[in-house]
């Protein structure tokens, strides 16, 4: 009996070390809980870094902190699906085929866009490896929790992906070859497709290598040595794709290349969880919703390359209302901060509701990830992940005031333009030195 | 009878084994001296015998007989050390010349092979030269011994340590190979060019080596039905440190450096030794998990990853002058195992003055002796004869007036293998004949997109350097420029169509010409620069 005492109070230390959220409960805010509705006036209480209430006049309880937010507006913390920041390093060039490598070796905890992503909201990102190659690398999910380590931002819980991409990047067409240089297979469309096909069916055969050496090993036959095939990290990536342990994540911009892809994912039957970018989704829309894979945009960017000629500003309320699941990311580290605003011109251009707007920066971005369990929105259970608004978050005029992780407040504006200004007496602006002057 | 037998005994053991001793000198007696050799007790007036490169015999004075064909060395008031190891340098590294100019007009890099080798069959002794300037300057500071590592490439080679005890780089050989050296650095233009592809190299290559053992073993042992292995160098190479885990020395540049490293010693189970790690007391909980030993560099420059790199020039200055020289007494406090090196720093006076200041920011003085002499000396398996004053051990030792670390202290004399050599004061006025790169250079950046040519305008005033990048893309200052002996150092926030990023220079400056490499977040690029003739 006594043993049982300790071992479940072992298991309650374990798990309270495990997550070690914080304690807090904001008061009289305007609540948009993107799922549940609007609460014109209430109060959230987090405890130990998840939602335990939600309601109004909350009595807090003991020792938590209380901030009052009367007259601002508390939406769950944005979730961004597509970025680079918080990494050293974003693509590696040496090979079409880079799956071996991952993001998760070249954390950047230190990256000062973690702070301007929070300053706008932002609590959650994927950080994602670049396009350069037809398949990139290993791709991980991130709370911004700035100050803290690396290994302490990673939100375990999402699915794991793989990066892929089509198109002009991975062709390199928009590239000035060096006199001499060659240029690198896959150099069109066609030759991309083929590729990852050709890799994909390399992942197959080292799949059934495996599986032919367990067979010989289970027979014990005949007196011969037996050797291990050798580990390929490669192949070992692109196996788990087939074998349903990764979902891909697709960069693709036209939808004749999108479909193709689908195909190859009906194929080799691996899941796409998402496709990036892809300005032409309005064409695929009805595709794309019937294969349940998701999209995340830019709300209104086009036309910087050729492949991003026909982009149009009702794409992401037009694919939402077609029933696709859209998600608005930045792609950058300044854009980060203005998701919100992303969010606002689908109502103008499209007429998305209110509610549905926000989705698109908040829940559907957390289900594109696999973890709208989670967060994405304001309800009890999920993680204590918010961010608060001086005015309605889809205003033009409207600013982030605070942001918070798992109860722990990480962002807050006026504390932090305190602290700017006491640092500008402390050591005063520096003499200006060189310059054309 | 007896006496003859002994007599005889003692003769052949002469035949048999001086003539392959390699630095025989007279014997020295070192009487009247204090002897401080952590951890064994301090000695306040003793006594060193040292005959045939060893130390034959150690104690209080008056209980040692010193030997009448001894040369006494009255040393009065002075103390007797072991000598200090540096634990890891690049000394008399010859750099491999620069392949041949490349036909004009090429700019992509060439097949990786001819470029920067990665090469864990490269034995860094086969290209060493010595320099004897080298070797007084640390004589000057008391450093007898040294590690060498080779210093380009992901696998940069395998490490020799020396005896500064002459001209023939053959007698200096204590041990070789010591440790494998792998770095997080990338390879220019070809795989893998950026740090998690380095990584993801790393662990195939571990993974190759098990594999290539494997087949190897099975081979030997059952040669019908089983293909042979095809012979691999670079695999082959490896399995001393994959299978036998002999040491791996990882050099780690900032705190995720050394994350990385403790990762891959844990999915590969080697036996690592960090380097470097100058902030390695902000990841103290991970290291004290991770058990792993450090030789940790007295440079006290924040890398360019860091927080208190980014943040301005004023906090990047208070931190190189106040927290990191504090991260050996950090890493003290937190009960790490860690040697003291010089990675990293241009000069061996620096070596010195950076072990004072490290002292100054709370490292007790015992410990940095330790960190230098009997700690690198069981990191690198050679405490059994290196690293404390006990008879029969090699013979190094430093002795000086008043305290090693104390600035006032004064190094005197120095034996290394027995072999002694006098401390004269390092030529004065090095400074008025040192270099200025004040004028114009046009320079060239090497990276994996290709070649990027730009001019800088330098200003120097002592040893600090200001001045502009200018490029195409537009104009940027260069802060925080140190010239220290030919090795520049300077940073620039490149701004390029709306991003900024750090890039850190670094560089060796000849008169009319300077290379180096260029640190970039995720990567590094090599720089080339010539003087642009100034016009009249």
């Amino acid at each position: 009996m006594k043993r049982t005492l300790i071992f479940i109070s072992l298991l309650i230390a374990s798990t309270a070390l495990l997550f070690a959220g914080g304690n807090l409960l904001l008061k009289n805010g305007t609540i948009l809980t993107v799922t549940r509705g609007v609460i014109p006036r209430g109060d959230i209480l987090i405890m130990d870094g998840l939602i335990k209430q939600i309601g109004e006049n909350i009595t807090p309880p003991p020792g938590v902190k209380v901030i009052d937010v009367s007259g601002k507006y508390i939406i769950p913390g944005i979730i961004d699906s597509h970025t680079h920041i918080a990494l050293a390093g974003t693509n590696e060039t040496g090979s079409a085929n880079t799956a071996e490598v991952n993001m998760r070796d070249v954390l950047d905890a230190e990256d000062t866009s973690i702070f301007t992503a929070i300053s706008g909201g932002v609590t959650t990102i994927h950080a994602l490896h670049g396009s350069a190659n037809p398949i990139g690398g290993q791709n991980i999910t991130l709370k911004l929790k700035w100050g803290k380590k690396a290994e302490e931002m990673i939100f375990q819980q999402t699915w794991p992906t793989l990066k892929f991409a089509l198109g002009e990047n991975v062709t390199q067409a928009n590239r000035q070859l060096s006199p001499g240089e060659e240029r690198r297979y896959p150099a069109s469309r066609m030759g991309v497709v083929a590729f990852i096909r050709r890799e994909l069916e390399r992942a197959r055969n080292y799949l059934a290598e495996w599986d032919r050496y367990q067979e010989l090993k289970k027979m014990k036959l005949l007196n011969r040595p037996l050797l291990p095939p050798r580990k390929d990290l490669q192949l070992e990536v692109l196996a788990d794709l087939l074998r349903g342990k990764l979902v891909a994540r697709c960069h693709s911009y036209r939808a004749d290349e999108t479909l193709e892809f689908i195909k190859l994912s009906h194929e080799f039957g691996f899941r796409i969880a998402c496709f990036e970018h892809i300005p032409e989704a309005y064409k695929i829309a009805r595709e794309l919703a019937a294969e349940k894979i998701g999209i995340s945009v830019f709300m209104d960017s086009w036309a910087y390359k050729v492949e991003a000629a026909e982009g149009i500003a009702t794409m992401p309320a037009f694919c939402t209302q077609q029933g696709v699941l859209v998600s608005l990311n930045s792609d950058s580290n300044e854009r980060i901060r203005r998701l919100f605003n992303d969010a606002a011109k689908a109502i103008k251009y499209g007429g998305l509701s209110e509610d549905e707007a926000l989705k698109l920066i908040t829940l559907n971005p957390a289900i594109q990830l696999g973890v709208d369990k989670w967060v994405g929105s304001i309800e009890v259970g999920k993680h204590g992940d918010l961010a608060v608004f001086n005015e309605h978050p889809l205003s033009a005029y409207t600013r982030c005031d605070l942001t918070i992780i798992e109860g722990e407040v990480y962002f807050d504006r006026e504390a932090y333009l305190k602290e700017r200004q006491e640092a500008q007496k402390a050591s005063p602006k520096p003499k200006a030195t060189g310059g054309d002057q | 009878m007896r006496i003859k037998i002994s007599y005889l005994l003692s003769l052949l053991v002469c035949l048999f084994f001086l003539p392959a001793t390699a630095a025989k000198g007279p014997t020295y007696a070192i009487v009247n001296c204090r002897i401080v050799s952590p951890p064994l007790p301090v000695i306040e007036k003793g006594v060193i015998i040292i005959r045939d490169g060893l130390i034959e015999a150690v104690g209080i004075q008056g209980k040692i007989d010193i030997p009448e064909d001894a040369q006494i060395i009255e040393a009065e008031g002075m103390t007797a050390y072991p000598g200090l190891i540096n634990a890891h340098t690049n000394l008399f590294l010859e750099e491999a010349q620069e392949p041949a100019q490349q036909a004009p007009g090429a700019t992509r890099p060439q097949a990786p092979a001819e470029r920067t080798p990665t090469r864990p069959d490269l034995h860094v002794l086969t290209q060493l030269k010595p320099r004897k300037s080298d070797i007084d300057n640390f004589h000057r500071i008391g450093v007898t011994t040294v590690l060498v590592a080779p210093q380009r490439g992901i696998f940069s080679g395998q490490s020799v340590l020396l005896n500064l005890n002459g001209e023939k780089i053959e007698d200096m050989v204590v041990k070789n190979p010591v440790a494998l050296h792998v770095q997080f650095v990338t390879e220019r233009g070809s795989y893998p060019n950026s740090l998690m592809g380095t990584m993801a190299y790393l662990r195939q290559s571990f993974f190759d080596a098990a594999h290539y053992a494997e087949h190897l073993a099975t081979w030997k042992k059952t040669p019908r039905f089983l293909v042979r292995p095809v012979y691999n160098a670079f695999l082959e190479a490896l399995i001393p440190f994959v299978v036998e885990r002999k040491p791996v020395i990882f050099t780690c540049n900032n705190q995720e450096d050394i994350k990385r490293a403790i990762r891959l010693t844990q999915e590969f189970k080697l036996q690592a030794i960090l380097s470097g790690a100058n902030e390695a007391w902000r990841v103290g909980e991970e290291l004290k998990a991770a058990k792993l030993p450090l030789l940790v560099a007295l440079n006290f420059r924040p890398p360019t990853t860091s927080i208190y790199a980014t943040r301005g020039e004023a906090i990047r200055r208070q931190a190189e002058q106040e927290i990191y020289p504090a991260n050996a007494a950090e890493l003290q406090k937190l009960g790490l195992t860690f040697a003291l090196t010089s990675l990293g720093l241009s000069d061996a006076s620096t070596f010195q003055k950076n072990i004072q200041q490290a002292i100054k920011a709370g490292l007790p003085a015992e410990t940095a002796l330790k960190a230098l002499t009997v700690i690198p000396a069981q990191l690198l398996g050679v405490d059994s004869f290196l690293g404390t004053i006990e008879a029969g051990k090699i013979a190094n030792i430093v002795l000086c007036k008043g305290e090693i670390f104390d600035p006032k202290g004064e190094i005197q004399k120095v034996w290394v293998d027995g072999r002694l050599f006098k401390i004269e004061k390092a030529p004065e006025a090095k400074a008025p004949a040192a270099l200025s790169v004040a004028g114009s250079w046009r320079v060239t950046i090497s990276s994996p997109m290709g070649e990027m040519e730009m001019t800088m305008e330098l200003e120097q005033e002592g040893s600090s350097v200001r001045g502009q990048l200018i490029s195409t893309y537009g104009r940027w200052e260069i802060r925080s420029g140190q010239l220290s002996g030919q090795e520049l150092t300077f940073t620039v926030s490149i701004e390029i169509m709306g991003q900024t990023f750090e890039a850190a220079f670094q560089g060796k400056v000849e008169k009319e010409t300077m290379e180096g490499t260029v640190q970039i977040p995720g990567g590094t690029a090599d720089f080339r620069a010539t003087r642009i003739p100034r016009s009249v």
